[in-house]
């Protein structure tokens, strides 16, 4: 195991296996899924410094390449930031996984997903990682959908869409091979371009093929999802500045920046429209991640000096946005024993469940991007680009915003909305304060000390050269 | 006459997707999908040397094969009943499949001039016809059994065409295990569905 393809990679994809034998020892299983990826992680940021490690004077050397069917598969040193975050999430998930009644396959597949996420940033050529991505949209079939249950629409749809999408990243390749030495092949770059911006759109669920989202958060445990489409969301989203790093054509187009400035744009427009009008707090789930997905898009099109910094403040903050809304809408499902989560069961939540609906709450103002909370100096920043940006793309940010701000203001009037009947007990753990109370302290202290969140990350993203440059 | 043997296993395959896409009898779309993937082989022959060629008839006879394993433990493999009237929705189906095959017939000359030069012809049918079909079997269906096959047929599709633009083992590798798990959440989501009809 002196080699950082096969303690990254493989190694984690065999104990996922193996965990998967150790699933009917539950506590055991999800003791070693926390560790297991928490291991990854620490050894990750040890190495991140050279490959060679002292430790208690013996010296530890690893290889970082490995010779897979005739290709180099490489984990360098440059690399290893993106690797520890992506381990680190896993861990983040896992440790809690056992409080809630999620699928007992969670704890072995997320390791396993996520070993396949880290190949994803590794494999060269880099474009065969769309195979991976199809690879694990498949492994977490069983997540999405747990027995006992037919299989539902949005897993369905969700796996239409990624496999339409893995062609359309593949096929880019092909089409722009040799572009860089005929640079008049204008034609071939707009054609290559549209493959790429496609198959991105279908994977990360962009407005207009967003379908898929707020079903996929209805048919699914919020604490899987949650899980599944944020590691998916910062893959993906890592994945193509991989894309505008290595290809020069892709990054040089003038109207890629256009694109992405009107496709982050009508995510957020949309997703907070769409928000503003639902009744069922899991789909709004969806909207939420709708909407990231448009503020990372619109981060990446702002291609000047420092953008990449900007999206560095921003990954940590969003995660830990996507997890606290996972932990309360998880509590929530367990505390109302519902699975739907509807506009009616809030009602009067706050004199049944004050703790959980204060983290609702602050969850909701946190992944908003309201002030005094973590996601706030990343939105700032962003928000203030765009006063210089066009106005029709200042119009859909406001207006999704207005919508998210809507969203919340109904969920406050339902939660304090007094309860028709009277006999609904008060019963929440008082053992929750302790939590709710670290986590509130925690978004509000990364909205108050944002280096708090960006300086573990600060050489996440330094393995893109052509792009900091 | 050689040209017309030649293009043979073309129009039998996508015959069979458009049976797979049409009909709804278990039985008849797994042999269907099964000639589908037999037919793939003297196609690729003429672009991969025999050994290569060989994977991906191999993975499909294992897809169908974990396919048909699951449909017996479930009861779903019955005698084929040729005899079943079309209803309506299989008409439409069969309309659609057979107008989209036909439009792409036409258009497959300035297709492979301008966008695939190195594809020859009949390779270039056969692999967006099965494109094309598994798209609108995708999109026109919503059991998982079918949802599988138009998956297949349309990875089978894209396999076909990618292999005569460019060849690698790492990512043949891949697209088998593509295959194979998509075969067993085809499976899986089979079990699912005729658990949760019991209950």
């Amino acid at each position: 195991m002196n080699n950082t393809v096969m303690l990254w990679l493989v190694l984690p994809v065999l104990l996922g296996l193996g965990l998967v034998l150790l699933q009917r020892v539950s506590k055991l299983s999800n003791i070693l899924g926390s560790l297991f990826p928490l291991f990854f992680a620490l050894l990750a940021v040890l190495f991140s410094n050279g490959l060679t490690l002292n430790l208690l004077g013996r010296i530890f050397v690893l290889d970082d390449s490995l010779l897979v069917f005739g290709r180099t598969i490489q984990v360098s040193t440059d690399q290893l930031g993106i690797i520890a975050f992506f381990y680190f999430l896993c861990f983040a998930w896992n440790l809690l996984s056992g409080l809630f009644k999620v699928s007992k396959w969670f704890t072995s597949l997320s390791l396993i997903i996520t070993a396949l996420w880290v190949s994803v940033q590794v494999i060269n050529p880099f474009l065969y990682s769309a195979v991976v991505i199809e690879l694990i949209a498949l492994i977490s079939v069983p997540l999405l959908s747990p027995r006992g249950t037919p299989a539902k629409s949005g897993v369905i749809r969700f796996l239409s869409m990624q496999t339409i999408a893995m062609p359309l990243i593949l096929m880019s390749g092909w089409m722009v091979s040799g572009i860089e030495t005929s640079p008049s092949a204008e034609a071939l770059i707009y054609r290559g371009a549209l493959l790429v911006i496609a198959g991105f759109s279908l994977w990360a669920g962009i407005f207009p093929l967003h379908s898929w989202l707020p079903m996929l958060t209805d048919e699914t445990h919020p604490w899987i999802i949650t899980f599944l489409m944020t590691i998916m969301q910062i893959g993906v989203a890592v994945f193509f500045l991989k894309f505008l790093n290595q290809y020069a054509w892709l990054r040089n187009l003038e109207e890629i920046k256009l694109v992405l400035k009107w496709i982050g744009g009508l995510c957020i427009v949309s997703a907070g429209v769409l928000a503003a009008f639902q009744k069922n707090l899991n789909r709004i789930l969806g909207y939420l991640y709708l909407s990231g997905t448009g503020y990372i898009v619109l981060s990446m099109a702002f291609q000047q000096q420092g953008w990449l910094e900007l999206l560095t403040l921003y990954l940590l903050p969003r995660a830990l946005s996507y997890w606290v809304i996972g932990y309360v809408f998880s509590l929530m499902r367990e505390a109302l024993d519902s699975e739907q989560l509807d506009f009616a069961e809030l009602t009067g939540l706050i004199l049944r469940f004050p703790l959980i609906t204060v983290l609702l709450l602050c969850s909701l103002l946190n992944i908003i991007g309201m002030p005094l909370f973590s996601l706030f100096p990343a939105h700032r920043i962003i928000w203030s680009i765009l006063a210089s940006e066009s106005l029709p793309i200042r119009l859909l940010i406001g207006v999704g915003l207005i919508g998210m701000i809507t969203l919340f203001l109904r969920i406050l009037a339902k939660v304090v909305q007094p309860p028709e009947a009277t006999d609904q007990d008060k019963n929440e753990r008082k053992v929750l304060i302790v939590p709710v109370s670290l986590i509130i302290l925690f978004m509000v202290l990364g909205g108050l000390i944002p280096h708090l969140f960006s300086a573990p990350l600060q050489n996440l993203l330094i393995s893109f050269q052509n792009l900091l440059r | 006459m050689k040209e017309l043997l030649q293009s043979l296993p073309v129009y039998i395959a996508l015959l069979a997707a458009l049976l797979n896409l049409v009909r709804r009898q278990w039985t008849l779309n797994l042999l269907a999908l099964l000639v589908q993937f037999v037919c793939v082989f003297p196609v690729l022959l003429r672009v991969l040397p025999l050994q290569l060629a060989l994977i991906h008839p191999f993975t499909g006879l294992m897809v169908t094969l974990i396919l048909y394993l699951t449909l017996l433990s479930v009861g779903g493999i019955k005698a084929i009943n040729l005899r079943v009237p079309l209803s309506s929705g299989e008409i439409f189906r069969a309309l659609t499949g057979i107008f989209l095959i036909a439009t792409l017939r036409v258009f497959i000359p300035q297709l492979q001039q301008s966008v695939f030069p190195t594809v020859p012809g009949d390779h270039l049918f056969f692999s967006l016809g099965l494109i094309l079909i598994g798209l609108v079997q995708m999109g026109t269906i919503r059991e998982p059994f079918y949802l599988a096959i138009g998956l297949l047929t349309f990875l089978s599709g894209f396999e076909m065409l990618y292999s005569a633009l460019e060849f690698s083992y790492l990512l043949e590798a891949l697209l088998v295990a593509v295959n194979l798990l998509l075969a067993i959440v085809g499976a899986f989501f089979i079990v699912k569905n005729t658990e949760s009809e019991l209950v």
